[in-house]
């Protein structure tokens, strides 16, 4: 045995095995570099905004750089609230689909479902775009009225602007919002997240399944006690990034949004706003400096985005170590 | 044996694949190039959009390929400047300033104006009194300046009650939808509003926290209550939704008329009410005084004392190269220039048509010595008696402005009644109306009330003011002369009858009695009938994408089985 791996090693270490080992590396810093580039080309290229806006870059709502009187607390929290309805919305479909896929469903519409799924995730986001834009928003304007009213006594769920009782009043102020944008984003956002959960929860370990069984579980009983506790890091990594995608989601959000520059807490009513529709809508007529003011916009996303994703990556090494011991 | 079925099946899925794929580019390729024209492409103007992607479609079967992304002006002056595309079409010139920033030109400055087409930026609302579309709305520059920046926010506004004393409007907000990017449309729009109407403007941008004087403005100042949309398909869209009645936005008039919706008609400076047709746009037009460069200035056109201007006139411009740069050669030199050649003579018949209104003799003759400075322009002379343009004329005067009917006598301020929409005065018979609207009033509340609501109706021919005074004396008569066909508003007013019920009785009554104003039009009827073509594509794209899987899937499972 220690004369095999003795005569392997040097075999190994060498020649082919070298030019691997700095392919990967370089693969591996490239990345990095990658994301250092882009992170300070965006600094950089923004600076000049920073330094003319200050501290209240952060604070202000408007955006209006020309007129030097711009800030990202509008659309940033636009952005929040766009991709926490989206994850609202896409949470719970993925799960039931990455279980029902996963352990109920029949061989053959397993394999169905699993293409109609990568199809979906396939579709290029203009076409959610214009499927929202035009015609869920419209069509689908009752389901914001009636939560509206039904639960118009929470804040968020309220839309000011709204008079049900009167006929006259405008239907308009149920569309163009972050609840249709996160709507649409979090279908975008469903496949991706589905499919991370369905990886992990087949290679749930045959065994613990099966002795879930032998204890007399119920099969709901077993994917409780087995499957999930073993896929809660695919659940988490799946979601978190769902949710990295639906911070950055850009064409369909900008084409149903009617862009707004105050905070809008009312998900359900008229106006909203998000960094990268933002940039996607104004970059192409901004100033110089205007488009400085957009580089910062972008960097406070990518900051943001990067957050989230340590934050992510942190939680699924400890559930990870958690999940050692159970295995 | 299994293996060679496998084989063989398989070599028949590919080759039919292959079919398909072949029968897809050859049968849908334009005609192979016929003169060896280099493809050409541009970005820019929506507002001329329209225009430019008709001319780009008949230019095909020269074998000319012209790429146009409407962009919007803005992002086709940057795009031009950056040197991303041969040609950029816009609205406004470079070198104006926005809100403080100056649009710098191309730094070589090599690149000249033509311009393209004529058209007005008209106002496309979306409004129904008593279930049926209002086509004859009329609005003057204060109003829609007090419109477009929330001063006036109900449609039964006085201000907008004054412009159209025959209509009763209804209790319904006003929703402006503006252009959420960067647009010619918008700068044309607000260029007019900071020329007419400088202090409500200036006003509004205080409000939108903007620099003033705000001046004209490529991105339109966002607030509150204001709906912004992406590009002009997106505005009109937006409008022509059933649920977003109440709704106006200004985009160029092709759009609307695509769209199968009613214009405003624009009081202009002499007191008459105008709308955005070829002609009207011609005459206004014969006031824009054209710089050295080709450029517009607009400032006498908005002022025009002519009855039949329409004042929201202008030029789109197409910006082009005048020399060989890195991007830009003599063979794209052809192509624009065959294309600019096309445009300016043939092309121009069917401004009128598409919604746009064609140029005048002289920027036709202009715009040619321009496409010669295209380096590798083909120079040609074309037979100008021979485009068919409907402006040229023998005597080099205008034809379409000359011949331009005068505006009807209901559509001059202050006449006694309104336009229909057949241009004849909206006779308010509105006596059986208004009266059958108060006699189905008095049943619910009483006799002496209704009738004299209906009486007063008839005797204002459906002004509102002398409606609401008869209602003064009796209670039941309001509801009659405010309704003046609108459900809701005659259920509020009519105090007599007490319940919705009764005033949507009262508002058939009245609306029955304003036929002549309210004439539906046809608007779901589709335009273009691309729906086939639509369900076609989609079906070959779900069998190009989902095909080749799904057939391997089936030969990997007969495979197996065998």
């Amino acid at each position: 045995m220690t004369t095999l791996e003795a005569r392997r090693r040097p075999t190994l270490s060498g020649g082919i095995d070298g030019v691997f080992r700095i392919a990967l590396r370089t693969a591996g810093f490239l990345v990095l570099g990658l994301m250092v580039t882009v992170g300070g080309f965006l600094l950089f290229r923004g600076l000049t905004a920073f330094a003319a806006a200050g501290p209240a870059f952060l604070t202000t709502q408007t955006w209006e750089p020309d007129s030097r009187n711009f800030g990202i607390a509008a659309v940033l929290v636009g952005t929040l609230l766009i991709a926490s309805v989206a994850l609202v919305v896409a949470f719970p479909i993925a799960l039931g689909m990455a279980l029902y896929i996963s352990e109920y469903a029949p061989r053959w519409f397993k394999r169905f479902l699993t293409s109609a799924i990568d199809l979906m995730a396939a579709v290029p986001s203009v076409v959610y775009g214009l499927f929202g834009a035009t015609m869920l928003q419209w069509n689908g304007l009752d389901v914001p009225r009636w939560l509206s009213i039904q639960f118009g006594w929470i804040p968020f769920l309220d839309v000011p602007e709204a008079d049900p009782d009167n006929p006259l009043s405008p239907l308009n102020v149920y569309t163009a919002s972050s609840f249709w944008a996160g709507l649409v984003v979090g279908f975008m956002i469903m496949p991706f997240i589905c499919s991370v959960m369905r990886e992990s929860f087949t290679q749930a370990p045959p065994g613990e399944r099966e002795g879930a069984y032998a204890l007399g579980s119920t099969r709901w009983g077993m994917i409780r006690s087995v499957v999930l506790p073993f896929g809660r890091s695919g659940m988490i990594g799946g979601t978190m990034l769902g949710l990295g995608r639906a911070l950055g989601e850009t064409i369909a959000v900008a084409m149903i949004i009617s862009p707004i520059f105050v905070i809008q807490p009312h998900i359900l009513g008229a106006g909203a706003n998000s960094v990268s529709a933002l940039i996607a809508q104004q970059w192409g007529a901004a100033s110089p400096f205007g488009l400085s003011a957009l580089m910062a916009a972008g960097l406070a996303l990518f900051t943001l985005t990067l957050i989230v994703n340590f934050a992510a990556s942190a939680v699924i090494a400890r559930s990870r170590s958690g999940q050692g011991s159970d295995a | 044996m299994t293996r060679q079925v496998r084989v063989r099946s398989r070599v028949l899925a590919l080759l039919s694949a292959l079919t398909v794929l072949v029968t897809v580019t050859v049968g849908f390729a334009p005609a192979a190039a016929a003169q060896g024209y280099v493809a050409i492409s541009g970005a820019g103007s929506t507002w001329s959009f329209n225009a430019i992607d008709q001319w780009r479609k008949n230019v095909q079967q020269f074998g000319m390929r012209v790429n146009f992304s409407g962009t919007g002006s803005t992002d086709g002056r940057n795009q031009f400047k950056a040197g991303q595309i041969d040609f950029a079409v816009s609205e406004i010139p470079y070198g104006l300033t926005d809100g403080g920033v100056k649009d710098y030109p191309p730094a070589d400055g090599n690149f000249a104006y033509m311009p393209i087409v004529a058209g007005g930026t008209s106002l496309m609302y979306n409004l129904k009194i008593g279930g049926k579309r209002v086509t004859n709305l009329r609005l003057s520059g204060e109003v829609v300046t007090k419109i477009f920046t929330r001063r006036i926010t109900m449609w039964n506004d006085p201000a907008i009650h004054a412009d159209n004393p025959s209509l009763t409007l209804p209790a319904r907000q006003i929703i402006p939808v503006v252009r959420s990017d960067g647009s010619g449309s918008t700068a044309q729009f607000t260029a007019w509003m900071a020329a007419q109407h400088g202090a409500i403007w200036d006003d509004f941008c205080r409000e939108a926290k903007r620099a003033t004087p705000c001046g004209f403005t490529s991105n339109y100042p966002s607030l509150k209550g204001i709906i912004a949309q992406d590009k002009s398909i997106g505005v009109a869209n937006y409008v022509r939704q059933n649920q977003s009645e109440g709704a106006i936005t200004y985009v160029e008039y092709s759009y609307a008329k695509n769209a199968g919706f009613p214009v405003a008609k624009l009081l202009n400076a002499k007191g008459y009410y105008v709308g955005p047709t070829a002609q009207a746009v011609a005459v206004a037009l014969l006031r824009a005084r054209i710089n050295d460069d080709l450029t517009q200035d607009l400032t006498q056109v908005y002022t025009d004392q002519d009855a039949r201007t329409y004042p929201m006139s202008s030029y789109s411009y197409m910006i082009m190269p005048t020399a060989v740069n890195q991007k830009f050669n003599d063979q794209k030199g052809r192509t624009l220039s065959d294309f600019a050649y096309y445009f300016l003579c043939e092309g121009q018949q069917s401004a009128d048509r598409l919604g746009f209104s064609p140029l005048p003799i002289n920027l036709v003759q202009a715009g040619l010595r321009q496409v010669a400075r295209i380096p590798g322009s083909t120079r040609q002379t074309p037979d100008l008696s021979r485009c068919n343009n409907p402006t040229f004329s023998t005597d080099g005067t205008n034809t379409l402005a000359k011949t331009a009917p005068q505006p009807p006598e209901c559509d001059r301020k202050g006449a006694t009644a309104q336009c229909d929409d057949a241009g004849k005065p909206a006779t308010n018979t509105g006596g059986s109306g208004g009266s059958s609207g108060g006699g189905s009033k008095t049943g619910g509340s009483g006799g002496t009330g209704g009738s004299s609501g209906g009486g007063t109706s008839t005797g204002g021919t459906g002004a509102g003011g002398d409606g609401a005074a008869g209602g003064g004396g009796a209670a039941g008569g309001t509801g009659d002369g405010a309704a003046g066909g609108d459900g809701a508003a005659g259920g509020g007013d009519g105090a007599g009858g007490g319940d919705g019920a009764e005033g949507g009785d009262g508002g058939d009554g009245g609306s029955s009695g304003n036929t002549a104003t309210a004439q539906p039009v046809s608007v779901d009827l589709p335009q273009r009938d691309g729906t086939l073509l639509v369900i076609a594509a989609a079906v070959l794209m779900v069998a190009l994408v989902a095909g080749p899987p799904l057939v391997a899937r089936l030969m990997r499972r007969t495979g197996g089985r065998s």
